[in-house]
């Protein structure tokens, strides 16, 4: 199979590398045809969205404001954060030059003067590198001012790496633009969307590193050539982080539609021990998982997962045999939601610290039946009312995990055992007037 | 005109109107803690979460915009069960503080929690603890267990303050308000959170722990403290002030009033240096004396000087009734010339939300109810020079602390062969006086002040004097709560002996043989309607909560503006 995002060419991060297997020549080419001609090809390739939704991105392209007097923008998220995820540090390592002349393609598609490239401040070691490799290309002229000169172009646009603070939310597209501009990381409410009143409320589009790698491949060989890579309605290649209980974790780029049990079995070399497997996340740890008994046939592509009650996400793929402890793994999980959840609205800041509370607590041996409908009506009460998804990532894997495994957290809870309840207190009386009887 | 159906009810609406809004406007309440008419929308309380048909998920209410044909449900299953999950949100973490808030009964979060509320909640874990009493600023004190980081407070100091003093550091349920680096709240606004934190986070330093809000009675008054003439509410219990609060009227100060306002306008009527009953000077002592004799006493030292000698100066801080009596009485019964007031005016002393270089209440309302210098008449300077050349030996003075304004004003008035004065504190001016009348103050009587820009607004008793106008307003009697304790506004009063300043006048027009037919302030004001043009039309009704403009010329606004 063809790789797409991280060819096997050695030392491929060298400029000249990349210039003497073809880099920088689609930039070429898509500057020689119009902003329309090159929003239509990757329209036709089907290209869709890396960083979680599946979003078509020609489309999200097209959304952009043709005429406007205000300044636009690209931001490209690297903030990578998910757990089980971890593919986009790969290209930032290997493959960085087709990400920035994938930046330099989008921005002349929606006419952008400026990109933001943000990565999460962890990343100290890659955001060292991808400013290396983003020098080196200003150096030989095809960034800024002078690539008008190098590409004969008249189009020109600047490239600036911006390195997050450590935050989860903010790889949420507009917590992400609130953190460029040096505010808070709270997400907007939706609407008004990025296109119309994004960075500094101007238009603005926003793409996963890996979306905006594949872009110089579709120009250079064309929308027909990528659409007939992998699963038809979600073609082309996915870089698949596949960790917990295998073999060989790692990154592999496979093609869409590949299928999930030879991605852990013939990649990554299957379960240590030839245990049995549990459980598997497929796309990071916010997706909704599947049981061991439910990979058979199943594909790595957003229809086929999205079919059987998951998602693509990032396709971090999170294996875990027959001798995990989901209880534990499910109160670190909503540890982590707690952890990274911004604060912003009700039900996501109290919420998912509740749902870690009692997770912890039945973990801990101190579990009641009751509890396992408790974490499913907490989860079910952010889902759905909060500002960004990040309250959907807190709840899918409680009220999933603990349906789909519900005998295993039935195991760990007593049965109706009442336990104390020093902080039940303001509870009131539950009288539909409750001064009506109080008499004067 | 686009239409939206909320619960049932066919609206019309404005292109760009939230669901909000309209609801506010046509009287649907949608419950809500984040949003505020005035600031920015933040969208992050979730509890105006509405059912829109057609659309899957619930929308919020604040940020959602009206479309033509919109079908909005505020009742439904789905509704009601999504607020109350965000109820039991808040709450979880929530201190169980009520008995000891000063927000209990006037906090949204307790009134929501009977209204949209399931009354039990299922939350057996520990509650997540954080600091207690944080000094923001000189005035504010925070709460941070208490707080619904709603960003009310963060979003007033930004927006309408103008200073980014407050913000929001940590993340999820960590998240609390401090102070920005190197700043305190110290606006000149900073108390107008404590009023919009829609729970007891925020608290008035100088109000805290003073009374549960249900043992005050609040009455609705204008500020004394500059010409804008902020709509207040005065909050007593036991006869004293213990706090204002700002009045909605978006035709002059919206919801908000400035700290000087708020705290520097009422401890003069709870001071300990009131005047309590007429005072005579005899022989350099005060003595404290009838009324009687005390208005026998003016009238006779008056009626020693030539008309000449006697000078009138009214008051920007007493009442338009005030003042009118009082000129009637100057001019009509003493045929008086010299009449002015002293305006305090303080160049640069201003700024653009609302405090006013004028820093009296009613520059404009003396000054047409006939505070001017008749024909030939001195002026309010012509008046002291006249004193210091020894033209004009009798001073009869409203309610202004002269002396303390300027000591070329004290030396003056100790010149005076007879000073009167009306006043409600001891003062530099009262020490100089020959006869001290004791005036009630703003909170004591009823009225009207005209502010900078021609409202006239009335003030209203909020705190009983012996001699109290208790016909109107129907009293406003103390009455038992639902819990079985006193509204006890008069309950166990300590009262001023002290009288509105134009009852004060028009006792001694009687002693004088002319006949005053009013007894009440709002009789004074209706013989200013019909009397004074730019009154005309107007009564207490009129005016009623929030004022009406009076008709001005404009050469009045010019002069008043000097
Ligand atoms: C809480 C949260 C975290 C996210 N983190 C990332 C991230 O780290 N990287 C990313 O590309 N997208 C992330 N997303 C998705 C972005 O909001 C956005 O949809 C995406 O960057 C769009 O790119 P795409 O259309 O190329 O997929 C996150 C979304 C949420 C709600
Ligand atoms: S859902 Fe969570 S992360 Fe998103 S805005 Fe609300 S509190 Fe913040
Ligand atoms: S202190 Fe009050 S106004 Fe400020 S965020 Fe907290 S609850 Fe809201
Ligand atoms: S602005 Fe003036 S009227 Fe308003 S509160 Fe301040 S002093 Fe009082």
């Amino acid at each position: 199979m063809e790789r797409i995002v991280l060819p096997d060419i050695k030392d491929l991060h060298l400029i000249d590398v990349y210039i003497q297997n073809g880099g920088y020549q689609a930039v070429k080419k898509a500057y020689a045809m119009s902003t329309d001609d090159v929003i239509a090809e990757v329209k036709k390739s089907g290209l869709r969205g890396r960083g979680g939704a599946a979003f078509a991105t020609g489309l999200k392209w097209s959304f952009m404001p043709k005429t406007t007097d205000k300044p636009k923008y690209l931001c490209v998220n690297g903030d990578e954060s998910e757990p089980g995820s971890f593919k986009d540090r790969q290209i930032f390592e290997f493959n960085p030059h087709q990400l920035l002349e994938g930046v330099l393609i989008a921005c002349y598609a929606i006419q952008a003067k400026a990109a933001y490239i943000y990565i999460r401040g962890e990343y100290a070691k890659w955001v060292k590198l991808l400013q290396k490799a983003l020098d080196d290309a200003y150096d030989k002229g095809f960034v800024g001012e002078k690539m008008k000169e190098t590409l004969g172009s008249q189009f020109s646009c600047d490239i600036f790496i911006h390195k997050g603070a450590g935050a989860y939310i903010c790889g949420e597209e507009s917590a992400l633009m609130n953190s460029i501009e040096g505010k808070r990381a709270y997400p907007r409410v939706k609407p008004p969307f990025p296109a119309s009143n994004g960075l500094w409320g101007n238009p603005t589009t926003i793409n996963n590193i890996e979306t905006i790698t594949n872009v110089p491949a579709i120009i250079n060989k064309g929308a027909e050539w990528f659409s007939k890579i992998g699963e038809p309605k979600h073609p082309g290649t996915i870089l698949c982080g596949v960790s917990g209980h295998v073999n060989k974790p790692g990154v592999y780029e496979i093609p869409t539609g590949t299928l999930l049990t030879d991605v852990i079995y013939k990649l990554a070399g299957g379960v240590p021990g030839d245990k049995k497997i549990k459980c598997v996340i497929p796309g990071g740890s916010s997706m909704p998982p599947l049981r061991g008994d439910q990979l058979e046939g199943v594909k790595m592509d957003a229809d086929s997962l999205k079919a059987i009650g998951s998602g693509i996400g990032t396709a971090g793929v999170i294996v875990m045999d027959e001798d995990t402890n989901l209880v534990k793994v499910l109160a670190r999980i909503s540890k982590f939601y707690h952890h990274e959840s911004c604060g912003q609205c009700t039900p996501c800041r109290e919420g998912a610290g509740w749902l870690q509370k009692v997770l912890e607590r039945i973990a801990a041996g101190n579990g009641v039946s009751s509890d396992l409908d408790l974490l499913i009506s907490i989860a079910s009460n952010i889902e759905g009312n909060t500002v960004c998804a990040l309250g959907e990532a807190a709840a899918w894997p409680v009220r999933f995990m603990v349906t789909k495994f519900r005998q295993e957290f039935e195991t760990y809870v007593k049965a109706d055992v009442s336990i104390p309840v020093p902080n039940k207190v303001h509870s009131m009386r539950a009288t539909e007037f409750p001064v009506a009887d109080i008499k004067l | 005109m686009p239409k939206i159906v909320i619960d049932d009810k066919e609206l019309d609406f404005n292109q760009g109107q939230t669901i909000i809004q309209i609801a506010e406007e046509n009287g649907i309440d949608i419950p809500h803690f984040c949003w505020h008419e005035c600031l920015s929308v933040s969208g992050n309380c979730r509890m105006c979460l509405v059912e829109v048909e057609k659309i899957p998920k619930l929308v919020i209410a604040c940020s959602t915009i009206a479309a033509d044909g919109m079908v909005v449900h505020t009742q439904s299953e789905k509704t009601v069960k999504a607020r109350s999950a965000v109820m039991e949100f808040l709450l979880i973490n929530h201190p169980l503080d009520c008995p000891i808030c000063d927000e209990a009964g006037e906090c949204k979060l307790q009134q929501y929690a009977y209204s949209h509320s399931v009354g039990e909640s299922r939350f057996t874990e520990e509650k997540n603890h954080k600091k207690k009493r944080v000094p923001l600023g000189p005035y504010v004190m925070f709460d941070a267990e208490r707080c619904i980081s709603c960003s009310r407070c963060i979003r007033f100091c930004d927006e309408i303050a103008g200073e980014k003093q407050l913000t929001f550091v940590q993340r999820g349920d960590k998240v609390t308000i401090v102070t920005a680096p190197g700043k305190q709240l110290d606006n000149p606004y900073s108390l107008n959170v404590t009023d919009i934190c829609p729970v007891g986070a925020l608290t008035n330093r100088d109000f805290r722990f003073k009374s549960r809000v249900w043992d005050m009675s609040s009455t609705k008054s204008i500020c004394s403290g500059c010409s804008r003439g902020c709509n207040i509410e005065v909050w007593v219990r036991n006869n004293e002030i213990l706090r204002l609060t700002p009045r909605h009227n978006a035709e002059v100060n919206s919801y908000w009033m400035c700290d000087n306002g708020r705290l520097n306008t009422f401890k003069h009527v709870n001071a300990e240096n009131r005047v309590d009953g007429p005072y005579l000077k005899r022989e350099g002592n005060l003595i404290k004396t009838g009324w009687d004799e005390a208005i026998a006493f003016a009238v006779s030292e008056l009626k020693s000087f030539g008309k000449d000698e006697i000078a009138f100066i009214g008051s920007a801080f007493a009442t338009c009734e005030d003042n009118y009596i009082f000129a009637k009485f100057a001019k009509s019964a003493w045929s008086a010339k010299n009449i002015d007031f002293l305006r305090h005016v303080k160049p640069g002393e201003s700024d653009k939300l609302l405090v006013m270089e004028d820093k009296s209440p009613n520059a404009l309302g003396a000054q047409l109810a006939g505070i001017q210098p008749g024909k030939g008449g001195l002026n309010f300077e012509g008046i002291i020079h006249a004193i210091k050349e020894g033209k004009i030996k009798a001073l009869y003075l409203l309610e202004d602390d002269l002396a303390a304004i300027k000591p070329e004003y004290e030396s003056a008035l100790k010149k005076l062969e007879l000073l009167i004065v009306h006043s409600s504190n001891f003062n530099k001016t009262t020490d100089i006086a020959d006869l001290i009348l004791p005036a009630s103050t703003y909170a004591e009587k009823h009225g009207t002040f005209v502010n900078f820009d021609g409202r006239v607004q009335r003030i209203r008793s909020a705190v009983t004097t012996e001699d109290f106008d208790r016909s109107l307003d129907g009293f406003e009697q103390s009455r038992l709560d639902k819990f079985g304790s006193p509204f006890d506004k008069w309950s166990s009063p300590k009262k001023m002996d002290a009288r509105s300043s134009w009852r004060i006048i028009a006792a001694m027009y009687s002693a004088l043989g002319h006949k005053i037919k009013h007894t009440m302030s709002q009789e004074v004001f209706d013989e200013i309607s019909e009397t004074i043009p730019e009154f005309q039309g107007l009564n207490y009704s009129v005016i009623g909560d929030t004022g009406a403009k009076i008709k001005l010329k404009s050469a009045e606004t010019k002069s008043i503006k000097v």
